[in-house]
């Protein structure tokens, strides 16, 4: 014989585990309705009208108990003294976090092999050949080349840093309309080329730079 | 010893005749050596489905004496490896089996050699049907999803407990035991198990050890009869629940089986509805059912209270 139905705990009056998540005492609870609730053909003649009243009222409160969690956490507070469930680990799970789609690793372990923007920035206020070059007002992929060969960076450097491909990088120097990606493509490389060379004023940079490239020859 | 499994549910039409005649041709088919045996006495038909219109002989003449065996009154059946004892030409006063003659009948049944034996029992929860049903754990109880039918199924097995609590007991220590749950419980209670049973623990502490392994050894099974499409099908699951709950009683469900108008025209028709209607979704719900009965291989409940 086992325990009667007003003997059981809040958890096994509606068949969930100790460690149910809030949408399994919802089902637990609607189930039990099904089985309980006056009309249903699964307890039909089963129950005396008080007795089905009784078990009602307190799978009622059982669900009322489990579903909120501060009643929840006392409730099980006593159960546990009672020793009848095993204390839980209460941590929350983890959260989710967005996953970035491409992992790209920018720790400071990769970038080891370039120089420091700040490095490069020197060199930059240093060279006379690129205060030239930016003085003017036209900006080639020919000027692109001088500048990067002055501070001593390959194309490989930049596509690494970039995410540009090498050959794009190569027509981007070349200055060759026929082998160039689209306009729209090709302003967003200038501009993180330009950047990655660690130059200031990028967008007015790369402005000139397509103004230059676009005029027919 | 065979695996025996009576086959009831209380209402009566709800299919017992029908489904057992389905089970014994499937069983038959699969191999094993299959009697069926009808136990609803004074309201007999068995033999009429399972294609046995006019047996020569049957129940009554073991009862009478004039067949001294039961296995002499067994009859072949059209179908290979089906047997049958027939109810047919049952005396009028079959259905008062004297207490004499019941247990001469199950002592009788305990010995036949088969591999299965069904027993079709009658509608109601007179002695014989509970007595019958209380000589194996896999009894089999149908029901059709109708709140009349349920009711008769839960009080069927509300009255096999209280049989089997009733064996343990003589008269006088019983009246003992009816007094005091009515003390305790209230008025009514001692007509319900549970609270006999309470009483029980502490009265008869031993008594109530030996019943509550008896209890946990039953395996009862259910099947719900005559499924229309817009039914709960989940019936039959919640139904175990609720026994399980609040009975405290094992009981497994085996499956539906759905409504078929074709049944009543294979049963006017006096052919097997399995063979005529093989494709319908009641005859693949039958067949589903025969696997798991012929697969199933439980221990025997031995006739220990008799």
């Amino acid at each position: 014989m086992r325990k009667d139905f007003d003997q059981l705990n809040y958890y096994e009056m509606l068949d969930i585990k100790p460690d149910a998540v809030p949408y399994e005492i919802r089902h637990a609870y609607n189930a039990a309705l099904q089985l309980y609730q006056p009309g249903s053909l699964v307890s039909y003649s089963f129950f005396s009208d008080g007795e089905r009243r009784a078990i009602l009222s307190l799978v009622e409160k059982a669900y009322q108990t489990l579903i909120n969690d501060q009643s929840r956490k006392d409730y099980d507070a006593t159960l546990i003294s009672r020793g009848e469930i095993e204390a839980r680990d209460e941590s929350a799970p983890d959260l989710k976090k967005p996953v970035s789609v491409f992992h790209i690793s920018r720790g400071p372990a990769a970038r080891t092999v370039f120089i420091s923007s700040d490095a490069l920035k020197n060199k930059i206020s240093q060279s006379r050949i690129i205060t030239d070059i930016l003085a003017q007002s036209e900006l080639s992929g020919e000027d692109l080349k001088q500048i990067r060969t002055e501070l001593g960076l390959t194309i490989e450097h930049i596509a690494e840093e970039t995410k540009i491909r090498v050959n794009n990088i190569r027509s981007i120097e070349e200055g060759q309309a026929e082998q160039m990606p689209p306009a729209v493509f090709l302003k967003g490389f200038v501009k993180s080329y330009l950047k990655c060379l660690g130059l200031d004023s990028v967008e007015e940079l790369s402005a000139r730079y397509m103004n230059t490239v676009s005029r027919p020859k | 010893m065979a695996h025996v499994w009576p086959i009831g549910g209380g209402k009566g039409g709800s299919g017992k005749s029908f489904i057992t005649s389905s089970l014994g041709r499937l069983s038959a088919e699969l191999g094993k050596k299959t009697l069926i045996i009808d136990l609803d006495l004074g309201a007999a038909n068995l033999h009429t489905l399972v294609g046995v219109p006019d047996p020569q002989k049957g129940f009554s003449d073991f009862i009478r004496k004039k067949i001294p065996l039961l296995e002499d009154t067994v009859v072949e059946t059209p179908s290979a490896n089906l047997f049958l004892i027939s109810g047919a030409h049952d005396n009028f006063d079959i259905a008062n089996l004297s207490y004499e003659q019941k247990i001469r009948t199950l002592r009788a049944i305990a010995k036949l050699d088969f591999d299965r034996i069904l027993l079709d029992l009658g509608a109601g929860t007179s002695f014989n049907t509970l007595d019958f049903f209380l000589i194996s754990q896999n009894g089999i109880f149908i029901t059709t999803p109708e709140p009349t039918s349920v009711e008769n199924v839960y009080r069927l097995i509300r009255s096999i407990y209280f049989r089997r609590i009733r064996y343990c007991f003589n008269v006088t220590e019983f009246k003992e035991l009816e007094v005091e749950a009515d003390r305790q419980f209230g008025d009514g209670s001692f007509n319900r198990p549970d609270s006999l049973m309470k009483v029980i623990s502490r009265t008869h502490p031993e008594k109530y050890t030996q019943l509550n392994i008896e209890f946990d050894a039953f395996r009862f099974k259910l099947i719900i009869n005559q499924v229309r499409k817009h039914d709960n099908a989940a019936l039959g699951l919640q139904m175990c629940r609720m026994m399980d709950k609040h009975l405290g009683l094992n009981m497994e469900f085996l499956g539906n089986v759905a409504y078929d108008e074709h049944v009543h025209d294979a049963i006017c028709q006096q052919v097997s509805f399995l063979e005529r209607y093989p494709y319908t979704k009641t005859a693949t719900d039958l067949r589903e059912i025969g696997k798991q009965i012929v697969e199933s291989a439980g221990r025997q409940l031995t006739l220990r209270y008799m």
